[in-house]
Parts: structure tokens; C-alpha cells; sequence
């Protein structure tokens, strides 16, 4: 057992101490810190810039000083601003009270310059124009872009049947940006909504009040406290926590393949191997990457767990879900890591691993490619049957652990049963490749060799 | 049991290759043994079936007393044939984990450390990074890795490849303490002369079976020659009355004079004094085989 513990310990430090570990370490972070900050203002809809311009065919004019006033700057501002309040609402409190206090400066800027810097002309067509020649107007070049010809239906405004009313035809250039289409969809919608009001004799604010139902304030109730609930959130956790156990299982187990390749071509391997046993080398290399992993997926689960802190959404994690994250964990990695020390100690190089462990990574990668239908029908015939294959179980199960209809807890110990017996499996192939392929150089082995040395030793 | 090595009808193939067959070996506590053959003979793989890295297809095995060198491994030194070291550790925190490894008390770990770096020159050694020694340097530190836990027995396989002469003269000495300490050793070469300045006995193998096993001096009394190597007084001397003398079968010329080949049941030193009487000598001296003799004339046959 203290050779066991010295080798892990040698494996830990001499993994850890590594720059590549430790930028490794901190790009996941940075990947998510850049995520949140970034991302949202690239794709913030209210910094871009409708720049071009808008023609509008009215073949009989009911609905163009409509269509004129909601392309007007003032209003595709306030549009803008409306959408975002909306999205906004439904964001937990704690959300709002950071984007008030933090970003209102720049919300404000980027509000202004919205509204400011829309610059989207209109350009009245008369009612009479030829359809077939304006349009030859979208392919003209110019410096300012030809968005959209927009040709409102003779019937969009006042209805020829009394039941049904037209809408309008937008022809636009192959290179048409859809966000700008958006716009144009918003602004006729409001103008031709507005014009058929005024037609009916109706006040738009009061169709508007009548037709309108907010969406319902949704409350989680648990035993010890109320809290809103944030929508989506639920159907995002699984794969939240899918990335994570991936995130700690592929670090050890890529280390435990680097480590035994590198021993192997150092040829320091025969020197481990005259004060120790196969099976304690095995053994300390295992314990040691597992604390490498545990690293990892503990300082993954404390940033994630002060965050949701820091933001008062603790309580979205229900804390019996993290045992389970323990366990499975714990069946993941000593399965897949396993199999990955077999790979690195029957290669010479890490270019000969690449073939061997295009098999481990296509079933380490599983989960991700079936998450979106698991999570959606979590307990289906197949999220159900894939629960009780090794090695993809521990990650399936996972996924239908923390899904809005957790499996029968018959389920869930069933899986961790059929775990332990993939753990059991992988451990005994690994011992029996590993003390085979130690020593053993030149021309790898294929899986079916490997199989047949594990029958065999 | 006073074995420090034991193996009976030990076989290990590969495949199709044969590598040893039905190799018997007994080597004493305390002795000092070469294990000498060609390349690809199986010195490696009958070492590596010693130290329990290699496992036998049949026979039986005993290490220090014990059926595995795995029970005994805190109690051998080993250096193997492909050199392998930590390339990023430094020569410090590798000789102590190798220590450990072994089972030596952590406060005597600096000590050891230090002593057996100066044993080997490289006193300065010890924080520098093992991918930063030569060659030879990260060999020198091996060794000291390999006798750091004061071993029963030493194991070495090939110990002097790549070694400049001065660092192997050094090695050899270092080798004569630790047998002087009480060690058994075995070492594996091709290189014949060090088995013989080395070695109290000698075992060769070639092809994987056992084709000598016996003391040095035994080996050079049985191997004798009948030669007599003879270099005249006066360079330009006329040879032929060696010829008269009856028990002379042949006279091969060298370069200060000739090797005089005995017929067979003659007795070399009673032929000298009447050699000298034929033709004054400068030299006389009865040639003993050497084990690059005995070795060539094993592996031709």
C-alpha cells in the first residue's frame, strides 16, 4: 500500500506541477468568464445597427402612414428596449438587481447608440409602381444597402372576406441579414396591426390589453423556502453536469495515458518495475490521476457552487444530486482511466495512441451526442436501456438524474450496480494488458490482440 | 538457504522464439557472477525473469530465499539494460523517490543521497535536472539508484554500455565495494574482458541454454591452449631448433617472435627450460586462454 501511495503521489505532483496543467486548469474559466461577459454584448441585439434602406409598395395606401411611423428611429428604439425589459423580466431577481446596478452605464450607451445610430431609411414607393422593376432596384449597387422591397397585400388592412386578412411580401437581396429582416417583420407587424384597429374603429391599446395574457409567474416550492423559477434553467443542469464529470474524467484519464507513454519511451518503466509489482504500479497511477481529476472537478463544482452563490440560485441544485455526482464519477473514471492506462502501456508514442483511443472517445463523447433526447424524454425505452451500459451508463443515468423526471431510484442503484461490475471489468483488462504490454515494443497491438493477451495472461 | 539465485529448468518463449530453455543456475550469497552470451543469447530475459518483471512459461525460480524477487524486491538492486530515468525530476527528488520506493527510512534518505553522488563525482548534482546530465551522468545516477537501499543483491544488465573509460573503471570499483560490502552480484555483458577482471565465475549462455558455468580459473585450465608464447633475445634469432624439441607440434610466427603450439598431454613448464636452451628468450610465458577465447570458440561450435 505505501508504494501505492508513492506512486500516486509521484503521479499527482509531477501532473499538477505542470504549466500545461495549470493553464489547462484555468482556460475553462476564462472560456466561461469570456462567455458570459462577451458573448451577450457581440450578440446583444440592441447593438446592432440596422443600416440601409427599406422600400414600401402600398397598392392602395390604407396602411403607409403607419408603416411610416413604425420605421421611424424613435419607434424601432423603443421596440428594442420593449424586447429587452421583456427578457429581462423573466430573469431572476438577483440578475436584474446586477444588470441595474453594474451595467446601467452601459446599457444606457448601448440604448443610445441603438437609437441614435439606427439608421434605416424608408422609401415610399408609389402605389402604382411596377412590382417586377422595383425589384431590380435590391440589385443595385450604392453605398447604402438595399434592405428589403416591401409590397403590402391589397387586403392586409381591410379584410375581403371578413374573416381572414393579406400580410405583405418582403423581396430581399441573397445577402440578406436576418436580423434586419426581423426589423422589418416588427414594423409592418405594428403598422399593419394599427392600421386594421383604426379601421375597425378599435383602439389598438385596449384590443391589445384585452388579447394580451403575461406569462404567469412560475414559483418552485420546496420544503424549505419558495424561490421563482427560471425557465430553461432545468432542461440546461443535466448537461451542466455531464460536462463536468467529462471535464474530470477525461483530465485524469488523459494524464494517464501521458504519464505511462512517457515511461514507457523513457524506458523508465523497467526501473519502476524492479521495486514494484505490475499491479502497485497500476494501482499508485490510478489513485494519483484520480486526485489530478478530483482537482479539477472540485474547483469546476466551487466555482460553479459561488456563482450560484453569489447570484442566490443555490437552491436550483438539489444537494442530494451531488453524491450521485460523487459516485458516478468515481465508476466513470476508474473505468475509462482503466482503459486509457492499457493504451499507453501497449504504445510506444502518443501518435501510436491515437488509433486505440479513437474507440475510448467516441464512447467518453456518447453522452453529449444523446444528451438533447434524453433530457427531453428522460425516462424513454432508450435513456432507460443505455442506463445499464457500461461504460455510457454512469453518464446517462447522470443525465436523468438531475432531468426534470428523474428515473425510480430501483434505477438508480441498478446503474450504480452495473458500474461497479464495468469497473471490475475494466480494472481486471487493464491489470492483464497492462503487465503484458509494459515491456513490450515495437508494433502496437489492435483491439483484438488486446483481448485476446487479457484472456491469455 | 545459501542461494542467493536459484533457477531449475526455467523456460520462456516468445511466440515461436524460444528465448531460454531448460536454464539451470545456482548462484551463492556473496559471490560475484558474469552472465555473459551474445546479443539476443536471453541474459536480458533470464534477468527480468530474476527480478519477477518477466514471468517464467515453466520451471522454478527462487530469489533470496524467496519463490518471487516480488517479496524480496526491497532487498535487490537493479539496473536494467535500457536505462530509464524521470527526464523532468531532478536528480534529488528521484534518487529519494527510488528510496522510498525501496523501503528506506526517510531520514537516512539525505544522507544516502549525498554520499552516493560524491561515490559516483556528481556531488553537485543533486538539484540539477535529470534531461540535463549526459548520457553517462544519468547512468552514474541510475547506479545510485539502484544500490541507494544498501541491496543483498545487485543486478546489473550491461552496466558498462556507453560508459567512457574513466566512468567505467570508476563503476568497476564501485561494484568491487558493494561486493566487498557483501552483496551478491550479477551482471550481464558481451564485453569479455570486464567478466573476466570482474568475475569469481562465469555463466554463458547462447541461444537461450546454459553453455559453460564455472570459475574463472577453472575456465582458463580447461581451455588451455598448449601455447607458449616465446619472443627471442636477438630479434633476428633463427627459430627453427624450437622445432627439434619432440613435444613442439607447431611454431606460429608474431610480430617479436613466434607462439609455440604443445602436442597434446604435454606439460608446459617442462618444456621451457629446453626452449630457452634452443634459443635465448627475451620472453617466455605460458598463454592462458581469455574468455573472449573461450566465448568465440563456445559460440562458434
Amino acid at each position: 500500500m505505501k508504494k501505492i501511495l508513492l506512486v500516486a503521489g509521484r503521479e499527482f505532483v509531477a501532473t499538477v506541477s505542470t504549466k500545461a496543467f495549470i493553464i489547462g486548469l484555468l482556460i475553462m474559466p476564462m472560456m466561461i468568464g469570456v462567455s458570459i461577459v462577451v458573448f451577450p454584448r457581440l450578440l446583444n441585439p440592441r447593438n446592432y445597427r440596422t443600416q440601409g434602406e427599406v422600400a414600401v409598395i402600398d397598392p392602395n395606401g390604407r396602411a403607409i402612414a403607419d408603416i411610416r411611423t413604425a420605421f421611424s428611429q424613435e419607434r424601432i428604439a423603443e421596440r428594442r428596449e420593449a424586447t429587452a425589459r421583456q427578457v429581462m423580466n423573466q430573469a431572476p431577481p438577483e440578475v436584474k438587481e446586477l444588470a441595474a446596478s453594474r451595467a446601467t452605464p452601459q446599457m444606457a450607451a448601448a440604448v443610445a447608440s441603438a437609437t441614435a445610430g439606427s439608421d434605416l431609411r424608408l422609401i415610399e414607393r408609389p402605389a402604382n409602381a411596377d412590382v417586377q422593376k422595383e425589384k431590380s432596384w435590391l440589385l443595385e449597387p450604392g453605398e447604402i444597402r438595399h434592405l428589403a422591397l416591401v409590397v403590402v397585400h391589397d387586403d392586409a388592412v381591410r379584410s375581403k372576406d371578413g374573416k381572414s386578412y393579406g400580410s405583405y411580401d418582403a423581396y430581399v437581396p441573397a445577402n440578406a441579414d436576418d436580423r434586419a429582416m426581423n426589423e422589418v417583420q416588427s414594423a409592418m407587424q405594428e403598422a399593419l396591426v394599427n392600421a386594421r384597429t383604426r379601421e375597425q374603429g378599435i383602439d389598438r391599446a385596449t384590443a391589445e390589453s384585452l388579447v394580451k395574457v403575461e406569462r404567469g409567474k412560475l414559483v418552485t416550492v420546496t420544503k424549505d423556502s419558495e424561490r421563482n423559477t427560471i425557465r430553461g434553467i432545468n432542461g440546461i443542469l443535466p448537461i451542466f453536469f455531464v460536462i463536468l464529470m467529462f471535464m474530470g474524467v477525461m483530465t485524469g484519464g488523459q494524464s494517464l495515458l501521458t504519464s505511462t507513454v512517457e515511461e514507457k519511451s523513457t524506458r523508465v518503466m523497467e526501473v519502476l518495475l524492479s521495486a514494484l509489482s505490475p499491479m502497485e504500479l497500476l494501482a499508485g497511477k490510478i489513485v494519483g490521476q484520480f486526485g489530478v481529476s478530483l482537482i479539477v472537478l472540485g474547483l469546476y463544482i466551487g466555482l460553479g457552487g459561488a456563482l450560484l452563490i453569489s447570484f442566490a440560485l443555490f437552491g436550483l441544485i438539489n444537494p442530494w444530486l451531488l453524491p450521485y455526482l460523487g459516485i458516478f464519477f468515481v465508476l466513470s473514471y476508474l473505468t475509462y482511466g482503466s482503459l486509457m492506462v492499457s493504451v499507453g502501456a501497449v504504445v510506444n508514442d502518443m501518435r501510436e495512441a491515437q488509433s486505440l483511443m479513437m474507440p475510448l472517445m467516441l464512447l467518453l463523447t456518447f453522452p453529449f451526442w444523446v444528451w438533447f433526447p434524453i433530457s427531453q424524454n428522460p425516462n424513454s425505452a432508450f435513456a432507460t436501456a443505455i442506463s445499464f451500459v457500461p461504460p455510457v451508463n454512469s453518464f446517462a443515468m447522470l443525465l436523468r438524474l438531475t432531468s426534470t423526471s428523474p428515473p425510480p431510484w430501483w434505477q438508480v442503484w441498478a446503474s450504480i450496480g452495473v458500474g461497479v461490475v464495468g469497473v471490475v471489468v475494466a480494472v481486471w483488462f487493464a491489470s492483464k494488458v497492462f503487465k503484458i504490454g509494459l515491456l513490450m515494443y515495437g508494433k502496437p497491438p489492435n483491439v483484438a490482440t488486446l483481448i485476446r493477451w487479457a484472456r491469455q495472461a | 538457504m545459501n542461494e542467493a539465485i536459484q533457477l531449475k529448468s526455467v523456460c520462456k518463449t516468445f511466440g515461436a522464439t524460444k528465448a531460454v530453455t531448460d536454464l539451470d543456475l545456482v548462484i551463492p550469497r556473496g559471490a560475484l557472477y558474469g552472465f555473459i552470451g551474445p546479443n539476443g543469447a536471453g541474459k536480458t530475459t533470464t534477468i527480468r525473469m530474476i527480478m519477477a518483471i518477466l514471468f517464467a512459461d515453466s520451471g522454478e525460480l527462487s530469489v533470496l530465499g524467496h519463490k518471487s524477487a516480488l517479496d524480496a524486491k526491497d532487498r535487490i538492486g537493479y539496473l536494467p539494460e535500457e536505462r530509464g530515468i524521470y527526464r523532468k525530476m531532478r536528480v534529488g527528488p528521484f534518487l529519494t523517490f527510488m528510496a522510498r520506493l525501496k523501503g528506506v527510512p526517510d531520514s537516512e534518505i539525505p544522507g544516502r543521497i549525498k554520499r552516493g553522488l560524491a561515490r559516483v563525482g556528481l556531488a553537485d548534482a543533486e538539484r540539477k535536472r535529470c534531461e540535463d546530465l549526459s548520457k553517462g551522468t544519468q547512468q552514474k545516477v541510475q547506479f545510485v539508484a539502484a544500490i541507494i537501499h544498501h541491496p543483498d543483491l545487485l543486478i546489473l544488465d550491461e552496466p558498462f554500455s556507453g560508459l567512457d573509460p574513466v566512468s567505467a573503471r570508476s563503476l568497476r570499483e564501485m561494484v568491487l565495494e558493494e561486493h566487498a560490502r557483501g552483496a551478491t552480484i550479477l551482471f550481464s555483458t558481451h564485453v569479455m574482458p570486464h567478466a573476466e577482471e570482474l568475475c569469481d565465475h562465469v555463466v554463458m549462455i547462447n541461444k537461450g541454454q546454459k553453455v559453460l558455468d564455472d570459475p574463472v580459473a577453472d575456465i582458463q585450465r580447461r581451455y588451455d591452449p598448449r601455447v607458449i608464447e616465446f619472443d627471442p633475445l636477438d630479434p633476428q634469432a633463427d627459430l627453427s631448433p624450437l622445432r627439434s624439441i619432440p613435444e613442439v607440434e607447431d611454431l606460429e610466427r608474431t610480430d617479436h617472435g613466434c607462439k609455440v603450439v604443445l602436442r597434446e598431454g604435454s606439460s608446459a613448464p617442462s618444456v621451457i627450460p629446453r626452449l630457452a636452451i634452443a634459443v635465448p628468450p627475451a620472453r617466455i610465458e605460458i598463454a592462458r586462454p581469455t574468455l573472449e577465447d573461450v566465448f568465440v570458440k563456445l559460440v562458434a561450435a
